[in-house]
């Protein structure tokens, strides 16, 4: 591997003919780019943003749906050795004022002298973006640019040059050093709240060469797929930088045709001969459950040598559906893996083992268990495990016991530690807080010094996961601050809202759960939130409720104290689409004063 | 309403679970929040059996099936005859 100084080096250096994007829409459309056409598209964006007053260091917004345009525009600003960062495109279901009031938290902070969008952008989000204080204060003061607050720029999709000039090519536009900033990836919140990372590009390249290593990239022969959305370290890094700086073909999806056609995913991997993807847990299932019967036979998934699980908690289930489903489609055993990612440290921390195709005997058709082959799986005693926070295996299927999954082993140049509340160093099989120390660790919040003392602490990123360690493998149980201690029992807020989650009355993955202190018990009570289906189901609070109420008991041993029936839409989510917890229970203090909720 | 919205209509208030709710062609269903952006893909599936067409990816957004008429227009507007 050439050790590169900048991403964009990378860029340069890949072969002009060799496919890079391919933007797939359906079977008729699709575009694809070459590096040498992405580049010159780049340039031509860079142009534009240079004409904007863009210089070196500035921060550049893009918000973009999905695709080459957005692409080209990123990797543009960084050519000019400016800071571009992605950030959710508007989709059609989101409140203008609540993406206004995101957007405006965003622009804030990163003081942007641009803002980029296309030309479908929505007005009524649009008469916000460029009009926070900050942002005007900021660019005024700007030597480069005396016009005033922050620009908005309609972008074109890049194929035709413009009045402005193209950048100069290779070895002109060097404008960025190795540790400059490259960009800034936001980590997941909802949108206001969200912390922008700010990575350089030694950085960035250290992760990838790691990552690359843990993954036996092969350039000649690897193609990725995915339908992961740009603002977000799985498809930023995995799916865009990785295959830029490795000169690896990609085949993207936009997310909104993903889940409205979720087979297709199938079909691009087939079309495409795709060997690598990443994937959160619940698409695991969600492509399981959604794929025709009568069509499965198209498909042909031997290509694949990695479906890569990151990002939520990894479910075993998920994973062995999945499997099940498609093993007569060519998909092999140990193809399905697991990851444990963040943006802090740019991407992965761990990656489970990857194996070469030639490496896994073919399953023959017949649905089978992968556990041989993926990641080592753990059956843990249940009652250990949430009342001592201790690992005790047991055998599969022990009545009370926990299946859980690794999520792999450390990358090169990573450390982490487990460490209890007192930050005492655990040993293995003793459960407490991850905290990872790596040479692509980054550097601190854009802007939130106070967030990154908080979060950095003698060299040592102080994840707020909770997971244990065994014979090498990092497992990773949930969220710490999600914990939930009852009179000494820990409690996983996943196990409840699985099973709350779980009632026919219940939204899929529309409940919550939250240990509330109560001072008078000197313990943390649970408290639930849940969604119903639909209005006229609170009708029936008391017996659904009293029927959520039990069936935690029975699986827990614990009790729900409180449980809030609320209407559809009612939880708060984060820009991932996962409920926040935090911003929930501050709505429900504010609807129920009367609780005096002190957490 | 024809037949196969009638059918629509079914499969979805089945799927919502919405006991005294009655719904017709014109209904909104996706702006209201009566049907999710994850069931998106069930909804594409079923207008598929339905008109016995193929929905091609990328043709289709949300407001497209907002309605049980629009999703039938859009059926009509971008469907190809299944395979």
């Amino acid at each position: 591997m050439v050790r590169y100084r900048t991403l964009i080096d990378a860029l340069d250096a890949a072969p002009d003919d060799r496919p890079f994007v391919t933007a797939w829409i359906n079977e008729d459309e699709q575009e694809t780019v070459t590096f040498a056409e992405f580049r010159r598209r780049a340039r031509l964006q860079g142009g534009v943003l240079r004409a904007h007053g863009v210089n070196r260091h500035d921060r550049v917004i893009v918000i973009m749906p999905q695709g080459i345009p957005g692409m080209t525009v990123f990797a543009g600003a960084m050519m000019l050795g400016a800071i571009p960062a992605f950030i959710a495109y508007p989709n059609d279901k989101c409140e203008p004022s609540k993406y206004r009031s995101g957007l405006a938290g965003v622009t804030a902070n990163l003081k942007a002298k641009v803002v980029v969008i296309d030309e479908e952008f929505p007005d009524d989000v649009l008469s916000h973006v460029s009009l926070t204080e900050a942002t005007k204060s900021e660019a005024t003061k700007s030597e480069a640019t005396k016009s005033g607050a922050t620009k908005l720029v309609r972008a074109s999709d890049g194929r035709r040059p413009g009045a402005e000039e193209e950048l100069p090519g290779p070895g002109q536009a060097g404008l960025s050093q190795a540790d400059d900033i490259a960009f800034i990836q936001h980590s997941a919140g909802t949108t206001g709240l969200q912390k922008g990372v700010a990575l350089t590009h030694s950085a960035v390249l250290r992760q990838l060469e790691h990552l690359a290593q843990a993954l036996k990239i092969d350039s000649a022969k690897d193609r990725i797929y995915s339908w992961l959305p740009l603002y977000h370290d799985m498809g930023l890094i995995a799916c865009f930088m990785l295959p830029m700086v490795y000169h690896i073909p990609v085949v993207l999806q936009s997310p909104l045709d993903w889940v409205l056609h979720p087979e297709t995913m199938l079909e691009v991997i087939t079309e495409h001969r795709c060997t690598l993807a990443w994937l959160p847990n619940f698409a695991f299932q969600f492509v399981a459950r959604r794929t025709r019967p009568n069509r499965r036979a198209q498909y042909d998934l031997s290509s694949v040598r990695a479906l890569i699980n990151t990002s939520e908690p990894v479910r075993a289930s998920s994973m062995q559906e999945f499997q099940n489903a498609f093993a007569a489609n060519g998909l092999r055993a140990g193809v399905l893996q697991t990851s444990y990612a963040m943006a802090e440290n740019v991407f992965a921390v761990t990656q489970s083992d990857i194996l070469r195709p030639s490496d896994r005997p073919p399953q023959n058709g017949k649905p089978g268990h992968s556990g041989d082959l993926g990641p080592p799986r753990i059956w843990a005693d249940g009652r250990q495990f949430r009342s001592s926070h201790r690992i005790v295996p047991v055998a599969e299927g022990t009545p009370g016991s926990v299946l859980m999954t690794s999520s792999g082993r450390l990358l090169p140049n990573h450390e982490i530690r487990i460490v209890s509340d007192s930050g005492a160093i655990l040993a293995d099989a003793r459960v407490g807080e991850i905290l990872v120390k790596s040479d692509c660790l980054f550097e601190g919040y854009y802007n939130r010094p106070d967030l990154t003392a908080k979060a950095i602490v003698d060299g040592w990123y102080h994840t707020g996961d909770l997971g244990f360690t065994l014979k090498g493998e990092l497992y990773v149980v949930g969220r710490r601050k999600d914990l939930i201690i009852v009179r000494g029992e820990n409690i996983y807020a996943q196990d409840i809202e699985e099973i709350a989650a779980s009632h026919p009355a219940i939204h899929d993955g529309r409940a919550i759960a939250m240990g509330v202190y109560n001072p008078d018990l000197g313990t943390e009570e649970i408290v639930i939130v849940a969604e119903v289906e639909s209005d006229e189901l609170l009708a029936h609070a008391p017996e659904i409720e009293q029927e959520i109420r039990c069936a935690v008991v029975t699986s827990l041993g614990v009790t729900a104290e409180m449980i809030f029936l609320e209407p559809p839409k009612w939880i708060v989510k984060s820009t991932a689409g996962k409920a926040a917890r935090s911003t929930t229970l501050e709505k429900l203090q504010k609807e129920h004063p009367e609780l005096n909720f002190e957490s | 309403m024809t037949a196969e919205e009638v059918q629509m209509v079914e499969y979805i208030l089945r799927r919502i679970r919405k006991p005294n709710l009655i719904i017709d062609e014109n209904t909104p269903l996706v702006s209201t929040g009566l049907v999710d952006s994850m069931a998106l893909g069930d909804l594409v599936l079923t207008l598929e059996d339905l008109t016995r067409m193929r929905i091609p990816p990328g043709r289709v957004k949300p407001k497209d099936l907002d309605t049980v008429a629009k999703m039938f227009a859009t059926a009509a507007r971008v469907g190809k005859p299944q395979k």
